[in-house]
């Protein structure tokens, strides 16, 4: 991997695509958990 | 209510799958920023999510639009949730371009113009979504917050035209915005790659406001609206 | 009743009861003041630095009373529910949207007279009569700027109990554009416009008035409707 003018970038890069990965699965995962919650309760 | 076509759900994986293709080739395969080396592989995330926000608010004003217009709920099912899918990436991509600031400036903040924008961009749809909870009725609930929307929507160019002129006053650094041709591929992959893990999320997030509605109208069947007076209405 | 006609009945009522209840313009006028002190006390006896801020303080001041005199505006008719007398006669809502907006525009307006000399003073500004007009009018324009979406907001928010929070929250992001334009005029004016700027941010605030005017009014006749 070739270095640029900035040095330690790596953990910008890496925070950065957590975060996104994060925000995505848990906003993701709520859907999901509230939707099956919902079509259980509408079933009742 | 019949269940999520087959299809939204290969679209999730199929967005999931390009996701992850295309952020390891933005990663790990792309080549290095001449002066920004590494850092610069933030905008393989940053920009897509960037795309896709603003896209989401278009779809939001366009379904506001049609919810004003026809004054059916799907609509305003639509409108709740292409606006809550676009301020979780409207929030994200404040953070990247945060992170991104911090990495090349050494500051968290700088008051870059489409990040100043989209931080009164995010105020503006927060305040929208806000303002669900507080109207218990559903019709109501529904043209408040197509207008609210429209509202919103128009002002967003408003907005950037006069935070750019309020910056070029002082001068201060802009965003790089040139991308070589074999950075383009992550890019897009990305984009489309956000695009359909959104419309995923939206088709979920609206039937969930869908459900929700329908249970609320169950529970309350003496929703006649009171006349007038001070209450939550 | 033709819609002018409506429209100047509703300005001229809106006006008769400011007038009546002169104790709220007054209160809306000391808050101005009260606010232009802590801006002060947030900077420092520092007058450079008031000077340099001191347009963007003054314009602070009359958006946070804007507020306050929006937020009443129909709540004046939530009381005694005058607002289903106003639907029942024959009042068309676009009358009674721009009626409102007028008022409150011209009410916002009375602000500028009173709080820009304080401000002069507060923060060490000399100008001559023909900038303190150009400040007022320019002022003006920023009040038609700001009443338009805020009196379409406070009509959604005047039936809420939370509407002095809803309405802030509603209110202050959508009308940064205005701010900004204002701000940066009222600056050009009280620190001196070299490169002869002033006019393009009037034309940009003007333009802003006619896209919020336009619209807001479009969207009021969805807000007002009772009981449906």
């Amino acid at each position: 991997m070739s270095e640029g003018v900035i040095i330690g970038g790596w953990n910008y890069v890496i925070a950065a695509y957590s975060i996104t990965a994060t925000g995505l699965i848990l906003y993701a995962w709520s859907l999901v958990a509230r939707y099956r919650r919902s079509t259980r309760d509408n079933e009742d | 209510m019949k269940p999520i076509s087959k299809w939204i759900h290969v679209l999730g994986i199929t967005g999931l799958v390009l996701l992850f293709v295309g952020s390891w080739i933005g990663l790990f395969v792309a080549p290095s920023e001449r002066f920004m080396g590494d850092v610069q592989r933030i905008m393989y995330v940053h920009v897509p999510t960037a795309w896709n926000a603003m896209l989401g608010y278009t779809f939001a004003f366009a379904f506001a639009v049609a919810s004003l217009w026809t004054s059916r709920p799907k609509w305003d099912s639509a409108v709740t949730a292409t606006i809550e899918v676009s301020l979780l990436l409207n929030a994200l991509l404040l953070v990247q371009g945060s992170i991104w600031a911090r990495a090349t400036w050494g500051v968290w903040w700088d008051w870059d113009v489409r990040l100043t924008t989209s931080l009164i961009m995010l105020l503006l749809f927060a305040g929208v979504l806000a303002m669900r909870s507080f109207v218990q009725d559903p019709d109501r609930k529904a043209t408040w917050t197509a207008v609210a929307a429209i509202v919103a929507y128009i002002d967003v160019p408003m907005v950037y035209f006069c935070v750019r002129w309020w910056r070029s006053l002082h001068q201060v650094q802009s965003t790089p915005e040139t991308v070589s041709s074999s950075m383009i591929l992550p890019l897009r992959m990305n984009a489309f790659a956000l695009l359909f893990l959104g419309i995923w999320m939206v088709v979920y997030r609206a039937r969930l406001e869908t459900l929700r509605r329908r249970q609320d109208q169950v529970a309350e069947p003496a929703r006649l609206a009171s006349v007038g007076g001070m209450e939550d209405v | 009743m033709t819609i002018p006609r409506q429209l100047v009945t509703i300005v001229r009522k809106d006006l008769l009861l400011e007038w009546r209840g002169r104790s709220r313009i007054l209160s809306v006028v000391l808050f101005g003041v009260v606010t232009l002190l802590l801006f002060s006390f947030a900077v420092g006896p520092d007058s450079v630095m008031l000077r340099a801020a001191g347009g963007g303080f003054l314009v602070l001041a009359l958006l946070l009373s804007s507020i306050l005199s929006l937020s009443e505006s129909f709540r004046v008719e939530q009381e005694q529910r005058a607002i289903e007398g106003l639907l029942l006669l024959p009042i068309d809502p676009v009358a009674l949207y721009y009626g409102k907006t007028i008022s409150n525009t011209l009410f916002l307006s009375l602000l500028a007279p009173i709080l820009s000399p304080i401000a002069l003073v507060l923060y060490s500004f000399e100008i001559g009569p023909t900038e303190f007009l150009s400040l007022i009018g320019l002022w003006v324009l920023s009040a038609a700027g700001l009443s338009a979406p805020g009196t379409l907001y406070a009509a959604m928010t005047s039936r809420l109990q939370s509407q002095d929070v809803l309405l802030p929250l509603l209110y202050f992001p959508l009308v940064t554009p205005v701010l900004m334009g204002a701000v940066k005029s009222v600056s050009l004016i009280l620190n001196g416009d070299p490169m002869s700027q002033l006019g393009s941010w009037a034309a940009l605030l003007t333009g802003f008035a006619v896209i919020y005017w336009s619209l807001c009014g479009l969207l009021f006749v969805n807000v007002i409707e009772e009981g449906s």
